[in-house]
């Protein structure tokens, strides 16, 4: 097959020619094998989110009818660089009273927690970085480590304004595991396994067709964990500057940005595998690098909606986020996790299947907006109007 | 004090035979109400509010007449404005203090919006208010000594009393006195002062205010109260401006704005151009909308030049046009900078600024400048209509506003995050939106329909049907569509004034290079886009003003932010501030 | 199996190597010009008052609180879709009995107000 067929498997056995002649026993090849396969994930997943922010810029300046940045480079391409090369050379700004292990460690732990998430995701049939059978709680897991990031930040910032952001951050980034978790168990549940190998496997009929509701509520909590508008109270400028970064710059400061990035990416790249089928498509069994090829253009889907939102809508206040996670979100995601349940075993193997499923989706869907619908009417009446006036005229 | 001249007896006014002893009329050449005895002021105050109806007040000016001349004795007197909220013409009362101990009966209790005008003239004329609650500097710092707006005093670079100045064209060549007055060396410090000893001091009066009116909101001081400063320097406060806030938590129990970043002491750079060099200089009051400021005050300098500086109809429907556009684009920044505070990322900012940007390219074309317009003059405007022009404006308003302006509808006002965010958010009844003096469009979405083209209208706005928009429920959300709403009458306008458009004159007379005005008072106000303008100059016959003030919107609807954040969460301090749509450049002045 | 676990302990390694790398690149490309102004925590511009770390506000610890609860009902979740398929309607049964149990106490701090952010 060649290179083209699969390059990953190419490469790899030409690396492992170089090193044969050398005779090492043969837990060091697998180390050396796994060494090269995550440095290639890392520089992966740090290089891409060069070009993600060039695609973000980019598409929220179209939404907002203007180009974005197109001097650097080719159509702006180069603009990200540029970026870095200036937040690398600013001056590292810590603060006197700030607790200086802590503070450096933050941006660091940011990254790393999200760069741990590329671990399981496959890319093709053949490439993974490594499938663990307990594949999503890994990501659970891992994705928790990017909130202690955020209250080591405002902690040791010494500065209220940045601990006053990083509780309120904690307090969604916590709220929105619950919807997300539970919602990550539909896949699950539909596909008998944990692995993410085997969820992408089970998929000949895309999860999103199965489960849509399930996949629209996974990708709000999904939003909402990373921090992005409308949930983006992290960073609100408009209210407490910069929230737990307040006190970075420089480098440090590229760094949670650059974490933040990729880690929307990610969640694009999770929703494709997850609910989108992954690298699945015609001819990814074969070339493997089609099926690269189609999870990252899926993946995309994600991320575009993720950067629409975000161009579009305002900032929710935090009570009414909190509220809406824990009195609207909670509740639709266990109704639907249980309705699938049911559905999925009644018509498991039917030719009903799919009209079932989607038949309990759109009630269910129903159901939640019409209780919203209610909710908020009464909330209107609530709001009552003054006594008119005359208008003033001149006497 | 006025001399009572032995003149024939006259007719006593109605407020006169009222209050009898108490109240004179102003017989001063060009003045106009009446002068109260300045131990009665409550009282006649009172009377005023209760009986006669004048709950709003509007503005106060304190003018520092200081003369040379042995006959006459220098005193400072107080000009205070009244309307009642249901329309009419002003009322306008003076009290006369004596210059060497001047005190004066605070009007806070009575009405609330008294509060920041008062400080004012304490700050900078040096009138001490008797009762006023918290009477601190409000323009200056805290530690600055002098009151800048006294005839008397001098700042470091002194040149003369009027412009143009002698010593800035010596032999034909300009220079400036900075220039001779080296940095550092351009200071002048009070009697005893020291600068390489004086210490940084941290405005310790402000943080006690703060906690005294913590403890009126709840009586037991909760120990875990942080204060924090939102601004000088933050993104959202519309400019360097400052609040102090307390809070217990989340919820804000009290706030005191700071201001005075911005101060520029205008009024006595005013008082030293001549009048016409004041209208460019009005520009940089409210510099997102030139025009209106143009417009108060060549109506308060047209009042005092009397008939020969009575616009002719062509230039009074340039002015009319000019200011509904400026009304538009001010509305449109306002509503794209309110979405910004709602954390909306630029977008719906970026299309309304899109509309003010074609706006304002008709602002250059007619007057050569976007900002800065200094369009109007005394007796009319500057310049005609280019060629095209007018088949510009017109394609705008009839063709393009209208639309963009519901697609902005479309896009925000159905929208469920801003609906929660902003229904019920800041609240203002009624009562204490007169009581505040709240003005324009946070006066209007109260409930209360005062507009000022309507209660008592100016130029020629009563020739033009348009409604008043009114909104009953007071909050965030209602001061959005009260903008939306304003920027369609306003198109209304546009759209009579552009069919009615009378060819002729655009001036009356020549345009002069000094104007010649005569002595006296007047008061001129418009309903700018932010609230009632206005202007109020004293001349004495002189080429400048003797006294020039600007009863600014921003400044006053600021009285009402405290009272209207107390109690709310701190995410929409920001929100409410943005929905009163200040400028620093007229809150400093 | 263990084996399995190897490319994430090097993917630790890697990373934290990388994040550190650039980090300290940061720091050691940039210039050093400290000021006692730069020095100070921000707060818009004006000198803060009191301390900058506080006790954390109760309503913090109900919704960490709130997640455990939650978190510890997912978790039990996990295995149960894992094997749906082989356990059959009683494992339906009783995963919905288990769900109705907790949501009588999600009903109890919704009424008791713990839901709410103040």
């Amino acid at each position: 097959m060649g290179f083209l067929g699969d390059p990953i498997k190419f490469i790899g056995d030409w690396l492992k020619s170089l090193i044969a002649p050398l005779n090492l026993p043969p837990v060091w090849e697998t180390f050396l094998s796994t060494l090269t396969s995550v440095i290639a994930v890392a520089s992966f997943g740090l290089l891409i989110v060069i070009f993600l922010i060039w695609v973000e810029r980019k598409v929220a300046a179209r939404f907002q009818d203007r180009l974005g940045p197109n001097r650097a480079g080719k159509y702006g391409l180069l603009q990200t660089f540029a970026d870095m090369v200036k937040l690398i050379t600013k001056e590292d700004t810590t603060p006197e009273t700030a607790d200086k292990v802590v503070f450096n460690i933050a941006p660091v732990l940011s990254v790393v927690s999200v760069l741990l998430i590329w671990a399981v995701v496959p890319f093709a049939p053949t490439w993974f970085g490594t499938d663990i059978n307990v594949g999503v709680l890994y990501i659970a897991a891992v994705g928790s480590f990017g909130i202690l990031s955020i209250l080591m930040a405002g902690w040791s910032s010494n500065n209220k304004y940045a601990l006053l952001g990083a509780f309120r951050a904690v307090a969604q980034l916590i709220s929105y595991e619950v919807p997300m978790l539970i919602m990550l168990m539909v896949p699950v549940l539909l596909a008998s396994s944990m692995g993410m190998v085997d969820i992408v496997a089970r998929q000949d009929m895309w999860f999103i067709v199965v489960a849509p509701l399930a996949a629209v509520v996974f990708l709000i909590s999904a939003i909402a964990e990373v921090g992005r508008t409308p949930f983006d109270l992290l960073e609100a400028e408009s209210e407490i500057v910069a929230g737990f970064h307040t006190e970075y710059s420089g480098m440090k400061f590229g760094m949670f940005f650059a974490a933040e990035f990729l880690h929307i990416f990610t969640v694009g790249v999770l929703f494709a595998i997850l609910f989108m089928g992954g690298w699945r498509g015609p001819g990814a069994e074969q070339f493997p690098l089609l099926g690269m090829v189609y999870l990252m253009a899926k993946s995309t889907v994600g991320y575009f909606i993720a950067i629409w939102m975000r161009s579009t809508l305002p900032r929710i206040r935090i009570d009414h986020m909190l509220a809406f996670n824990w009195k609207f979100l909670v509740p639709l995601s266990l109704a639907i996790l249980i309705v699938t349940a049911i559905l999925h075993k009644l018509f498991a193997a039917t030719t009903l299947y799919i009209p079932a499923m989607l038949v309990g989706n759109l009630v269910i869907f129903l159901a939640s907006l019409g209780a919203l619908r209610a909710v908020a009417q009464r909330q209107r009446k609530q709001r009552k109007p003054f006594k008119k006036r005359p208008v003033a005229k001149a006497a | 004090m006025t001399e009572q001249a032995a003149a024939p007896e006259r007719e006593l006014t109605a407020l006169e035979q009222r209050f009898p002893g108490v109240v004179t009329l102003d017989e001063r050449k060009g003045y106009e109400g009446h002068i109260v005895q300045a131990d009665k002021l409550i009282e006649f105050a009172t009377a005023l509010r209760d009986e006669m109806g004048y709950d709003y007040l509007s503005s106060i000016t304190a003018v520092d007449y200081l003369t040379d001349d042995e006959e006459a004795e220098s005193f400072f007197e107080l000009v205070y404005h009244m309307y009642k909220s249901t329309g009419g013409a002003a009322l306008v009362f003076k009290i006369q203090i004596p210059r060497d101990n001047p005190v004066v009966d605070s009007l806070v209790e009575l009405y609330p919006g008294a509060d920041f005008q008062e400080r004012e003239a304490w700050d900078l004329m040096g009138i001490k208010f008797e009762g006023h609650p918290d009477l601190r500097r409000i323009l200056m710092w805290d530690g600055f000594e002098g009151f800048p707006l006294r005839k008397d005093w001098k700042e470091p670079y002194y040149e003369e009393d009027a412009k143009p100045f002698g010593n800035r064209w010596p032999g034909g060549q300009v220079y400036r006195i900075e220039d001779k007055n080296p940095y550092g060396k351009n200071n002048q410090y009070p009697d005893g002062f020291d600068p390489s000893t004086w210490k940084e001091s941290e405005d310790p009066k402000l943080y006690e205010v703060l906690e005294k009116a913590a403890m009126e909101y709840s009586e037991d001081i909760d120990t875990e109260q942080v204060v924090v400063n939102l601004g000088p320097q933050h993104p959202s406060t519309h400019g360097v401006f400052r609040m102090a806030v307390r809070l217990d938590g989340e919820t804000i129990v009290a706030l005191k704005p700071v201001m005075g970043y911005l101060h520029r002491n205008h009024e006595q750079i005013g008082e030293r151009n001549t009048f016409i060099m004041n209208m460019p200089f009005t520009d940089r009051l409210d510099y997102l909308s030139s025009m209106s400021n143009n417009f108060g005050y060549a109506l308060a300098v047209e009042k005092l030049m009397g008939d020969k500086a009575t616009p002719p109809e062509r230039a009074e429907y340039l002015r009319v046009i000019m200011a509904e556009l400026t009304r538009i684009s001010n509305h449109l920044w306002a509503i794209g900078f309110l979405l910004n505070d709602l954390g909306a990322f630029f977008t719906p900012a970026l299309y309304a600024i899109e509309e003010r940007e074609l706006i304002l390219d008709i602002f250059e074309a007619v007057t050569g400048s976007r900002m800065m317009c200094n369009y109007f003059r005394f007796g009319g405007v500057a310049r005609d209509l280019p060629e095209g022009t007018e088949q510009k404006i017109k394609d705008l308003v009839l063709e393009r506003l209208p639309r963009k302006i519901d697609e902005l509808d479309l896009y925000l006002t159905e929208n469920e995050l801003i609906r929660s965010r902003c229904e019920g958010v800041g609240v203002i009844t009624p009562e204490d939106a007169i009581a505040y003096s709240a003005a324009g469009p946070v006066l209007r979405a109260s409930g209360v329909p005062y507009d000022i083209r309507k209660a008592d209208p100016y130029s020629i706005y009563d020739e033009f049907k348009f409604d008043v928009a009114a909104r009953y429920h007071g909050d965030v959300y209602d001061r959005y569509l009260i903008r939306v709403d304003e920027m369609r009458q306003s198109l209304r306008i546009l759209q009579q004034a552009l069919k009615k458009l009378p060819k002729g004159e655009i001036l009356n007379g020549k345009n002069p290079y000094q104007v010649r005005v005569p002595a006296g008072e007047a008061y001129g106000r418009v309903e700018g886009p932010k609230g009632e303008l206005g202007f109020y100059v004293v001349s004495n016959g002189k080429p400048n003003p003797w006294r020039y003030h600007v009863r600014a919107p921003s400044f006053i609807n600021l009285t009402i932010l405290e009272k209207m954040c107390v109690g709310q969460k701190v995410a929409d301090v920001v929100v409410n501030l943005g929905s009163i749509d200040i400028v620093l450049g007229e809150v400093d002045r | 199996m263990l084996l399995d676990y190897l490319p994430i302990a090097v993917l630790v390694a890697v990373s934290t190597i990388l994040a550190v790398v650039v980090v300290a690149l940061g720091g050691i490309l940039g210039p050093r010009r400290k000021d006692k102004r730069k020095s100070e925590p921000y707060e818009s511009g004006m000198r803060p008052i009191g301390p900058g770390t506080r006790k954390m506000p109760v309503r913090f610890y109900l919704i960490a609180v709130l997640f455990i609860l939650f978190d510890i009902e997912v978790v039990f979740f996990l295995p149960w879709a894992v094997v749906f398929r082989q356990l059959g309607l009683f494992g339906l049964i009783e995963m919905f009995v288990f769900i109705l149990i907790l949501l009588v106490g999600y009903v109890y701090a919704w009424k008791t107000g713990a839901l709410e952010w103040e």
